[in-house]
């Protein structure tokens, strides 16, 4: 009883992480930034019989087992329409099925061929069984002249399943996410490519030591070396980098300076991508990165890189900007470039959606508005979600069935989403640096 | 030893002329020599020479299949980890194994065989050879996983647990054939999931695996 009790009061801050988590992992479908169902996770005083078995609970355990493609976009899709009803539920369970791990024969045949010796005539040791499993393959530890390595990789027939998983999805995306095929089309484009990517190592490889190389100046962050001569299109050899996900590391019960250093290095590492070199790790979920004891920040799997188009940059940045809500004209074409409001819409949407968006960005923009912001802030997050909550459940919105938001936001904006909950998190407060011009 | 080689050798070589011959007609004309006389013909033997080594076309695919039976076990036998591998482990091994020897006769198999309707009649016949030699190593794994509870002894169907290894062999080969993936990573996967399936059913818990197979079938076809 006494242990029930307890679980139960840990709720709302599972609920919080959880949900946190959930849009961390996420990418939005569509301009509408925020999560409907995110309130009710915020919110324990709502239906708490409901948080406790809920639907969310069982989708997000599920979904967070699903692995490949299916995976990525099942999680984006729920992001957008919260809780996929049970009958959802039921129709994703191929999807949702987590395939069991590589079996070590199967390993050595792929190490048979791409490097024509089995992981044993590689390395002085490797393990049998995977230490940890990745979305698209596993990992295994191996040692090599006195190094330790981390070994991904690949399930064989991945990238050939990425397009026939988007279709086994579509439909309910269709349902779910109330567009037509046309506007569908469009995301799916994009996250098709995206993922594609993701599954070509031999580009993991390439970009993670380019955006490496291109982040070594920034103090506090942690790059494990890449090993082309153990490297492929399905294995990626790097180092091995030890220390803690996020969650166990706050366990530890840091200092806050400790978590203030972490999150200072995750912000200026994306702050460097975007502004400076314009292309960026566009998979900020806690999984992908690990804290030494040190405090300093690593880095791995660059699979899911957004390459940012020039004038995608130049439109989108400036709604960050402080005291743009009120420049009515700059706005409306920014609203117009983005593809956030077309001449599709009527007078009666496109004063609507001006309005939903410009309560967005007022809130999203936050913390660009300032020259340091408090991630620790529940309240802010609280906000967030109940902004969501309320467009969500809207008539108007529902009523919608334009995609809004260029193509190239998805990933922008998963970026940001993904970025602040890990700093909220963290727990960190940070200088929110930008470049001179969007100050 | 010594002294028999040269006796051998000779032997040996005429066995395989034949054998290559054989293989270079399929090849090059899509099709099996339209009579052992013209086949002999053409090898600049004599009719009944060629029946010292071989009885007919069929007994020499059979003896094809054999061979590749016997070089996959050579070389997983050769493998360091193999003493090491758990029984399923040992059956992926062979079939992994295996494949790569096929992808050595991809052409030549592929003229034969991908014509399902003749591969129908034709590819029982010429593989009862390599199908009883098969038995006998499944025969073997199948009492190793036996001993080791990998495999569950269940009455009447545990006497046909080498029968459905076979039919998986069998199921992975017509993949095989149809496989258009880059490197035939396809079959890899259909080898991995079908004989986790295989062994999930004969051991416990079959849903998983199951389910796994049935989506990838799902989607890749
Ligand atoms: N270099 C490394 N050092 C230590 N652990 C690692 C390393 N690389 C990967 N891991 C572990 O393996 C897990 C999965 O790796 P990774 O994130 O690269 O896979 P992935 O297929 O890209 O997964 P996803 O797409 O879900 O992020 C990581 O969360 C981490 O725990
Ligand atoms: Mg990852």
């Amino acid at each position: 009883m006494a242990s029930k009790v307890k679980e139960q009061e840990t709720i709302p801050v599972s609920k919080v992480q959880r949900a946190a988590k959930f849009i961390s992992t996420g990418a939005k479908v569509g301009g509408n930034y925020v999560k409907h169902y995110a309130k009710k996770m915020v919110n324990p005083s709502m239906d708490k019989e409901e948080l406790h078995s809920n639907n969310a609970t069982d989708i997000y355990n599920s979904l967070s087992e699903l692995k490949g493609s299916a995976l990525k976009v099942a999680q984006m899709m729920s992001m957008d329409k919260n809780l996929l009803p049970r009958a959802y539920q039921d129709k994703f369970t191929m999807a949702q099925y987590s395939a069991p791990p590589l079996s070590y024969p199967l390993v050595v045949k792929t190490f048979q061929k791409y490097f024509g010796k089995p992981p044993e005539g590689i390395f002085d040791t490797f393990t049998r069984s995977a230490v940890n499993a990745a979305s698209i393959g596993q990992v295994h530890q191996a040692t090599k002249d006195g190094k330790t390595l981390a070994v991904k990789i690949q399930y064989p027939g991945v990238s050939d399943s990425v397009s026939s998983d988007l279709k086994l999805v579509r439909p309910f995306a269709l349902r779910l996410l109330n567009m037509n095929e046309k506007e569908l089309d469009h995301y799916m484009e994009e996250v098709e490519e995206r993922l594609v990517e993701e599954t070509d190592y031999t580009l993991e490889v390439k970009r993670s030591r380019e955006i490496s190389e291109a982040c070594a100046h920034i103090p506090n962050l942690r790059f494990p070396t890449y090993y082309d001569e153990f490297s492929s299109e399905r294995v990626i050899t790097m180092d091995w980098i030890s220390g803690k996900h996020i969650k166990e590391w706050m366990e530890t019960n840091p200092s806050q300076q400790s978590k203030n250093q972490v999150g200072q290095a995750l912000w200026d590492f994306y702050h460097h991508q975007v502004h400076n070199l314009k292309q960026v790790h566009a998979d900020p979920h806690p999984g992908n990165f690990i804290i030494q004891d040190d405090s300093r920040l690593g880095i791995i799997d660059f699979g899911c890189v957004k390459v940012i188009p020039e004038d995608f940059y130049r439109g989108y940045f400036p709604l960050m900007k402080k005291g743009m809500v009120l420049r009515e004209d700059e706005l409306n074409q920014i609203f117009y470039s983005l593809d956030f409001i077309s001449d599709r819409d009527t007078e009666e949407e496109k004063i609507y959606f001006r309005g939903v968006f410009k309560d967005m960005i007022s809130l999203l923009g936050m913390p660009f508005h300032v020259d340091r912001f408090d991630f620790a802030d529940d309240g802010y997050f609280e906000r967030i979600f109940q902004l969501g909550d309320k467009i969500s459940n809207d008539k108007m919105f529902k009523k919608s069935r334009q995609a809004r938001g260029s193509r190239h936001g998805l990933y922008i904006n998963r970026t940001y989403f993904g970025l602040y909950n890990l700093l909220n998190q963290l727990q960190a407060e940070v200088d929110t640096t930008k470049p001179e011009w969007l100050k | 030893m010594e002294t028999t080689t040269t006796k051998k050798t000779v032997k040996k070589d005429y066995r395989k002329l034949i054998l290559e011959g054989y293989v270079n007609h399929v090849l090059e004309h899509g099709a099996e020599p339209a009579s052992v006389f013209k086949f002999a013909k053409d090898l600049k033997m004599k009719e009944e020479e060629f029946y010292t080594y071989f009885t007919s076309f069929e007994s020499i695919k059979s003896s094809i299949w054999v061979s590749i039976f016997d070089s996959t076990l050579e070389q997983i036998e050769a493998q360091e980890v193999f003493k090491e591998y758990s029984v399923r482990e040992k059956f992926l091994s062979f079939l992994f194994t295996w494949i790569e020897e096929l992808k050595k006769n991809r052409s030549y198999l592929l003229s034969l065989y991908q014509d399902k309707s003749k591969a129908f009649k034709s590819l029982p016949s010429d593989t009862r050879e390599f199908k009883e030699k098969f038995k006998d190593f499944a025969g073997e794994l199948i009492s190793e996983g036996r001993e080791s509870q990998e495999i569950a002894s269940r009455p009447v169907i545990a006497d046909r647990y080498d029968e459905a290894l076979w039919l998986q062999v069998v199921f992975i080969f017509k993949y095989w054939l149809d496989d258009r993936s880059p490197r035939f990573e396809k079959t890899d996967a259909a080898i991995e999931k079908s004989v986790n399936l295989a062994f999930d059913l004969m051991g416990k818990s079959a849903l998983d695996s199951f389910l796994d197979f049935a989506k990838f079938l799902y989607q890749t076809k």
